[in-house]
């Protein structure tokens, strides 16, 4: 009769896990953008790039990153402490293969509570560069970029602690792409009141 | 009626575990049906490949303009070719279908598609303790291939800073006539 009462027990338990499980893991991936609203324009690019690093894979890359080696050493200092990296870029052989609502589906989300446009940031590469943080309190949550140009689409997305000169710094690696970006001066709040 | 309960809880949690544990051994031939299927494409096995001069796991690749080096540890390669076949089908729609067989048991790393030339490039990753496992699916108008790798912690540190580079290495490495 015993192991019948442990599971008595024990199976409202594994059930409100189950149920709250999915609430916990939101909450923590706050600054996590979803970027599937951008899925049907790979019908259309002559080259769609999907990056997925997530939260396991920055664990695993955080023990293969050798110390004794220089650039290793900095990319693990780089990734260190965060959560993910995300990266959806698309380009095409048009002009016209993407619209304004494709981009709303992503400036939508960074215009939740927390989310800053960044003005002092600007780019080698051509187009328009937005620069997203995202702030939980006095702590960076998380950084967004969005760079569009006539044929061109992409958006970044990196969960957990990162600033704009790491960000520069991991341009190139981990499949986040060159994006010429060049942190100007100390960082203002676009929407600075 | 609790006992007849718990004996079905305990039976299917461990038909569960199971399921997960034997789709985990076989997700590379699981890979490969599914091209087959999907595409109506059969691909060629490896005593054949041999018979054509292809060897696995001979050459050294040169990656970003490195040392050539040999990336997948000796022995690990499995390998499925499709050759002169056609791969016209909604790719999309084969991407997502891929995504839902493997994102239990493997961690997608990227992914490039091209709807110009019909290229689809897929890395997915699988923590294997000490090494770490890489599906590496390519496929293009006429040919495809599935290799499936161990790599070195340090080789994988390769492919995390030069995801798309290496992947093709890897491909390159499994593939590649023999000549020299």
């Amino acid at each position: 009769m015993k192991p019948l009462f442990h599971i008595n027990f024990r199976t409202p338990l594994l059930a409100l896990l189950l149920v709250l499980a999915p609430a916990l893991v939101a909450k923590a991936q706050d600054s996590r953008i979803q970027m599937g609203g951008l899925d049907h324009l790979a019908a259309k690019a002559s080259q769609t790039v999907d990056v997925s690093i997530d939260e396991r894979l920055m664990r695993l890359a955080a023990k293969v990153f050798s110390d004794k080696d220089e650039d290793e050493r900095e990319v693990k200092q780089l990734i260190a402490n965060l959560k993910g990296i995300y990266v959806k870029s698309f380009e095409f052989d048009t002009d016209g293969q993407f619209v304004a609502a494709d981009v709303e589906t992503i400036r939508m989300q960074l215009r939740a509570p927390g989310w800053t446009r960044l003005v002092n940031v600007t780019s080698k590469k051509e187009g328009m560069l937005e620069v997203y943080l995202l702030m939980n309190g006095e702590q960076i949550g998380g950084l967004a970029v969005l760079h569009t140009e006539d044929r061109e689409l992409t958006v970044v997305n990196i969960v957990g602690p990162v600033d704009l000169d790491k960000l520069a710094k991991l341009e190139g690696q981990l499949g986040v792409p060159e994006l010429g970006i060049e942190p100007t001066k100390k960082t203002k709040k676009e929407d600075e009141k | 009626m609790k006992a007849i309960a718990t004996t079905i809880l305990v039976v299917a949690l461990i038909s569960t575990t199971a399921n997960v544990v034997n789709a985990k051994g076989d997700d590379f031939n699981s890979v490969v049906k599914m091209i087959e299927q999907f595409y109506r494409v059969k691909h060629v096995g490896l005593p054949f490949l041999a018979k054509a001069g292809m060897k696995v796991a001979t050459t050294a690749a040169r990656i970003k303009g490195g040392e050539a080096r040999r990336i997948a540890e000796a022995g690990s390669i499995k390998l499925a070719v499709f050759e002169d076949q056609d791969f016209n089908g909604d790719f999309i729609k084969f991407r997502s279908s891929l995504n839902e067989a493997l994102n239990v048991t493997w961690m997608p790393l990227v992914q490039t598609l091209s709807a110009t030339d019909g290229e689809q490039v897929y890395i997915y990753l699988q923590d294997a303790g000490e090494k770490t496992n890489v599906l590496v699916i390519t496929i293009e108008q006429r040919e495809a291939t599935v290799v499936q790798v161990t790599l070195s912690p340090k080789n994988l540190a390769l492919l995390l800073k030069d995801p798309e580079g290496t992947g093709k290495a890897i491909t390159q490495e499994a593939t590649i006539n023999d000549q020299e």
